[in-house]
């Protein structure tokens, strides 16, 4: 019980002290700040994940991801990967849980997954945005991990997490892949997450593929099918 | 019913006696109640063993559902190269669901015991229908190009 209060007390103050800095509104400074506190917020994270998992601290974790989604839209031109921010879902998630109290009504957002990602040590973590035309998911995510035993960890944690923001209705997730060691798949519908071992990602190379679409150099590999010489087509096969 | 078996024979006759002729990739039949034994199928990815040429096209051996019919997204036994391989089947020339596709050829993307796809990239059209339904299909949906 006092672990839980000076957990929330820490997340709180931390919290409070970003919200200060970000309307001094010094870009170049925050971001260096932002890292520093990106880091101490990673490590009350992994306190707190520690204290969730005995059971004892249920509402950490997602008061601290809330703060650290919120200082994501700050952060929009410094990330490397391609993403785009829901910022106005993420509004209405912060009044949701403010009326409600609760913290459990926090969608399960592409951030929640990335950071929970970068949390459990995801090695190469790959966030593609899916174009429009392709009505498959809306991201696709590559990650890797360091052994089998890392990735079965990663995978069942994520779905952990889910099922934890899951509401009424949702479709389930479910891990594809379990008896296969080197490639683990999810698909949480708006996203779908693959936990591929090192090697098997440089054998498939998806991120090439998603991102190079028709221009990916292993589709050009395949050489073009053409008709035999002797190719008759008889129309009265198929009418048959 | 005997012109139609001379014509299935005819192609193979003549592949033998001409030696510029390439060498055909896929099986063309009448279309038969969706999959089940010795159809012969397309392996559509770009598997080693689903692209080199044999003298005989691959044949399903079993069905892995309750009855011996498969659809899109069945698991099934393949005869290639002398090889039992296990594959999924992506595509019949049977009509199926409304508002589904139907395809020209029987399509069947290779598959390991665990899951993984053999091949690295699937050039033809895949049923997006497959997201749905219940089965690993992620695996084989994250390779392909593109999407019907």
């Amino acid at each position: 019980m006092n672990i839980l209060c000076k957990s929330r007390i820490l997340v709180s103050s931390v919290c409070r002290k970003s919200s200060l800095l970000d309307q001094l509104a010094v870009p170049g400074c925050t971001s260096l700040i932002f890292k520093a506190r990106c880091h101490s917020l990673a490590v009350n994270l992994s306190s707190c994940q520690q204290r969730w998992r005995y059971g004892a601290c249920p509402r950490c974790p997602f008061e601290s991801k809330r703060c650290y989604t919120d200082r994501g839209e700050g952060r929009l031109t410094e990330r490397p990967e391609k993403l785009e921010y829901e910022t106005e879902e993420e509004e209405d998630n912060r009044r949701n849980s403010n009326s409600q109290n609760q913290g459990f009504s926090e969608v399960f957002t592409l951030d929640v997954l990335t950071s929970l990602l970068r949390q459990e040590n995801a090695v190469d973590l790959c966030v593609i945005k899916v174009p429009d035309h392709i009505q498959y998911a809306d991201y696709l995510i590559v990650v890797s991990g360091v052994s089998p035993r890392h990735i079965r960890a990663m995978a069942l944690y994520a779905i952990k997490v889910f099922k934890f923001m899951r509401k009424h209705g949702e479709p389930h997730a479910k891990i594809e892949g379990k008896d296969a060691e080197d490639w683990m798949c999810v698909d949480f519908g708006k996203m779908v997450v693959h936990f591929m071992l090192p090697e098997t990602r440089e054998e498939y190379e998806l991120e090439k593929l998603w991102t190079l679409r028709t221009y990916d150099e292993q589709l050009k590999k395949i050489p073009v099918e053409t008709l035999p010489e002797d190719f008759i087509f008889d129309a009265n096969e198929f009418t048959k | 019913m005997t012109f139609l078996r001379l014509l299935q024979q005819l192609p193979v006759v003549l592949v033998q006696t001409s030696s510029t002729i390439l060498q055909r990739n896929f099986s063309v039949s009448v279309a038969t109640p969706a999959i089940q034994k010795m159809t012969r199928v397309r392996v559509v990815d770009n598997s080693s063993l689903g692209n080199t040429p044999h003298h005989r096209p691959p044949r399903v051996i079993h069905v892995y559902t309750k009855n011996g019919i498969g659809k899109v997204g069945d698991k099934v036994l393949l005869a290639i190269k002398g090889q039992k391989k296990k594959a999924l089947i992506v595509g019949h020339k049977m009509p199926g669901d409304r508002m589904t596709p139907r395809f020209d050829s029987n399509n069947v993307v290779l598959i390991e015991d665990n899951g993984n796809p053999t091949g690295t990239r699937i050039k033809v059209p895949i049923p997006t229908s497959l997201r749905q339904m219940e089965g690993d299909y992620s695996k084989v949906l994250a390779i392909a190009n593109t999407f019907v």
